[in-house]
């Protein structure tokens, strides 16, 4: 065996790429299947979070006799339990996580190899994806007795569903792999990261369905890409929306999945640069 | 690989202890040039072992970092394998591995085979390659059986064994690595020695080795480049450093006719009963030999080049900070 | 007990001289701060622009609710939960056995070594919400009213060191721990609104068995005049059972871990 004097063949690229996806999925999902206990504390205290929502919606519907906005409290149940199905897919790494991988020396190592770092992201949080909604599902029907809601679907919102939830973590992947690139820039990307996630709590659907904001909210909504992290997923599933609205709304997933990969292409190359101008 | 001029400074916030001066420093922030690495250059042939061999913060994982590409250079330049490191394009990452020591690239709660298989798709092997190289490798190393076992069950040195195949699959024409032997027990560090020995042999891949072992450079490197404070003061053969830089040898006297004084054959470095160990230039060597043979009465007589240890602290004594 | 007072001061002084070298970390400290106020007082418009009251609290008392709970999560975020993530954090890397070997009573030391001093930026604007609350209620607040705030606020805090505590000792048996932040901010979640808007079952777990809206509700009723003596008296002896659990469940949860680790 001796070192090539040219560099050895390489397999197709495309081949390679999806051979790379898919054993990066099997093995993350190998470990955090490892894991599930901790996956599962993990879970509860995601699920707090819309429970309350539903619950305190619940309760203004009930009181105002019935419904609010055209929600009853069923329905209200129904949006935020699908809501947490939604919320699993969208879970990515955040700037805190980068923060902690560059001190730890990780983050190196993806450098080293010859291949941009978003891929590992990418196939090993999907990896991930498939253990948590598997271990998830035991929870979503504890919240389906518990608290009831009402719903009809279609096939064809099922299918839609399905494609929108992967939409929503792509979507929400690029945009936070750009705020994780902040932190090679500053120390203060937490500040910058808090912004977007409140912003996104007010525009995405993730606090109440946008129907319940005001308009001027809906408008500014209806311009970022928040909105097609949560709300369209759920409501393709729990609302009652067009065929055409369907299908549009996966267009505008693949449009703000486009623009951000754009953003994270065009400032991968100066972060890379700052960042091993520094070091760790 | 070609290094001209190649220069890192780091920029240090400087802060006194004391809460005074913390206070101050909230107002203005003091920072200091460390450089790093100072207008090193070298070149270096395929195939070809050498040893970067220098004290903790000499500049040796800086300039191992900046030749990875994980590191940017403030100036000078850079070649490996006609490329420039910096700009870390994937042809060149393809070709080269970055092994360090106590550092771990393999998932940590997985088989090393997996982790392996995440490699082969990463530096996109074709599968008859990947399986050749990955099977000598585990053959040679003889980690068949770790290989199966999470990487988190294995102790420090199998963890090293394991980390070296799967940096090793995709046949890397250059190898960087980072003090590999740190922390391992001594029959771990001879067995990761003779392995990069071996491989170099047989593949013909140039190795560049850190370390603060002298060991691992004895028993590696012909060539020597040793660099403190960023600045290379010695590059070229082991046996040419004790030449330049301690040029002496020692000779150990046992004496038949008990104690003697021999301090004007040449400095005493022991005396022991009858046995004397004494510090000769090289040149006069023979002739006291000779001297001490025929005026004493010599029961057996040593001469020994001196520890690699001893020359390398000199060169470090020599050299004084900018 | 007071050596150990004095230990837990000199601590404290340490870990406020220690963030006080960080002074970018105040303004970022501010910044949250100010942001998770404004959309707190967004929600709040948001749900009384649909109704007027939510389980007969309105809006302004839902607002004493509000400021309560930052306040008190600003007093967490700056004592316990650092300690409580640093205990986790030693317990995985085998480095508690530092703060065991010390002649000081480990709880103790393992509950007072961090103080995120900025994280108290919480503390102020949670109490000008309450503030501003009170001002705008119908009920005044009288003396009385004032005094059982300030002590269910003191048992309320500690209720809340009693949880993570016992969320942290679980380190000993899980070792893992990553998800506590998550898992605690999540739970922390269900105090930002009085535990009688949640439905039976949940209400009741939210009371004994994770009392953050326990912590929270009961000094928000005293704030707003609605608070019993029943209610005052339970608080009392649940706080002090709670923490006599926590010092017994800590002891151990000690003594397994200093036999494992041999």
């Amino acid at each position: 065996m001796s070192a090539p004097a040219q560099p050895l063949p390489q397999a197709s690229r495309f081949r390679s790429t999806v051979d790379y996806y898919l054993t990066s999925m099997r093995t993350h999902a190998q470990t955090d299947f490892q894991y599930r206990a901790a996956t599962y504390m993990y879970l509860i205290g995601m699920v707090a979070e819309p429970v309350i929502y539903l619950v305190v919606w619940s309760t203004i519907a009930r009181s105002q006799g019935g419904s609010v906005n055209g929600f009853t409290a069923g329905e209200f149940a129904a949006y935020y339990i699908v809501w947490t199905l939604v919320r699993n897919m969208n879970i990515v790494f955040t700037p805190y996580g980068w923060e902690w991988r560059i001190k730890d020396g990780h983050f190196s190592g993806l450098l080293l190899r010859p291949q941009h770092p978003i891929h590992y992201d990418l196939a090993t949080m999907a990896g991930g994806k498939v253990v948590w909604v598997l271990l998830y599902l035991p929870i979503a029907f504890a919240l389906t007795l518990i608290f009831k809601p009402t719903f009809d679907v279609s096939a064809l919102e099922v299918v839609v569903f399905l494609v929108a939830i992967w939409g929503a973590y792509l979507i929400r992947s690029m945009f936070l792999w750009l705020l994780g690139m902040v932190t090679f820039w500053t120390t203060r990307a937490s500040a910058i990261f808090e912004t977007y996630i409140m912003a996104e709590l007010l525009l995405s659907g993730r606090l109440v369905p946008l129907q319940l904001m005001p308009g001027w909210a809906q408008t500014i909504a209806a311009f970022l890409p928040f909105k097609w992290t949560f709300f369209f997923p759920i409501e393709a599933l729990v609302g009652d929306l067009s065929t055409a609205s369907l299908l549009g709304g996966l267009g505008m997933q693949l449009f703000w999945t486009t623009v951000g990969a754009g953003l994270v292409w065009v400032c991968w190359r100066a972060s890379a640069k700052h960042y091993t101008a520094v070091g760790n | 690989m070609h290094v001209s001029e190649l220069t890192k400074i780091f920029k240090v916030p400087e802060r006194e202890a004391g809460l005074r001066a913390a206070m101050k420093s909230l107002v203005r922030r003091h920072t200091r040039d460390v450089h790093a690495v100072d207008q090193i250059s070298f070149d270096i042939g395929p195939g070809e072992v050498v040893g970067f061999l220098g004290p903790n913060g000499a500049g040796k994982t800086t300039t191992l970092k900046m030749l990875s590409g994980l590191l940017y250079p403030t100036s000078g330049e850079a070649l490996v394998l006609g490329h420039v490191p910096s700009k870390r394009e994937k042809d060149y990452l393809r070709q080269i591995t970055l092994v360090m020591g106590n550092r771990n690239q393999l998932q940590w709660d997985l088989p090393a085979l997996d982790s392996f298989e995440l490699n082969r798709a990463v530096y996109r092997l074709r599968r008859e390659d990947f399986l050749q190289a990955r099977d000598e490798l585990i053959e040679l190393l003889d980690v068949g059986d770790l290989v199966r076992k999470p990487v988190r069950n294995l102790s420090l040195g199998e963890r090293m064994k394991v980390e070296v195949v799967g940096s090793l699959l995709h046949r890397p024409r250059v190898l960087f690595l980072d003090e590999p032997t740190i922390g391992l027990d001594v029959t771990m560090q001879k067995r990761i020695r003779s392995f990069i020995a071996e491989y170099n042999r047989q593949n013909g891949a140039t190795v560049l080795l850190t370390s603060h072992y002298m060991a691992d450079v004895v028993a590696l490197c012909r060539r020597v480049i040793v660099i403190h404070h960023g600045r290379i003061l010695f590059d070229g053969n082991l046996s040419a450093l004790s030449d330049q830089f301690a040029a002496y040898k020692t000779i150990e006297v046992d004496l038949a006719n008990g104690q003697a004084d021999l301090s004007t054959y040449g400095d005493v470095l022991e005396c022991a009963g009858d046995r004397v160990k004494l510090r000769v230039p090289k040149a006069e060597t023979p002739r006291v030999a000779a001297r001490l043979l025929s005026e004493q009465q010599v029961a057996d007589l040593t001469i020994e080049d001196p520890p690699i240890e001893d020359v390398i602290e000199l060169v470090f004594a020599q050299d004084k900070p900018a | 007990m007071r050596r150990s007072l004095v230990v837990a001061w000199l601590f404290t002084r340490i870990g406020v001289m220690n963030e006080l070298q960080y002074r970018a970390n105040f303004f970022v400290a501010l910044f949250q701060s100010v942001l998770t106020l404004g959309v707190g007082l967004v929600v709040l418009s948001l749900v009384f622009s649909h109704t007027q009251e939510l389980k007969g609290w309105n809006h302004e008392e839902l607002l004493c609710v509000m400021g309560i709970q930052i306040a008190m999560g600003g007093l967490m975020r700056a004592t316990i939960q650092p300690n409580m993530l640093r205990l986790i954090e030693e317990v995985q890397d085998g480095n508690l056995d530092y703060a065991l070997t010390k002649p000081e009573d480990s709880q103790l030391l393992v509950s007072v070594r961090e103080v995120r001093v900025w994280q108290l930026v919480d503390v102020a604007s949670g109490a000008a919400v309450v503030a501003v609350g009170v001002s705008r209620l119908e009920s005044s607040v009288g003396l009385t009213d004032a005094l059982a705030l300030v002590g269910l606020l003191a048992l309320g805090a500690v209720m809340l060191y009693c949880i993570w505590l016992i969320l942290a000792t679980g380190a000993f048996w899980v070792i893992r721990m990553w998800f506590l932040t998550e898992l605690f901010e999540g739970l922390y979640q269900t105090g930002r609104w009085p535990i009688g808007v949640y439905p039976g079952w949940l209400r009741y777990s939210m009371t004994y068995l994770v009392p953050i809206g326990f912590a929270i509700t009961v000094p928000a009723e005293a704030v707003t005049s609605r608070l019993e003596w029943g209610t005052a008296l339970t608080a009392v002896v649940f706080a002090t059972a709670l923490f006599a659990f926590t010092r017994w469940f800590w002891r151990f949860g000690l003594r397994r871990y200093a036999g494992a680790s041999a």
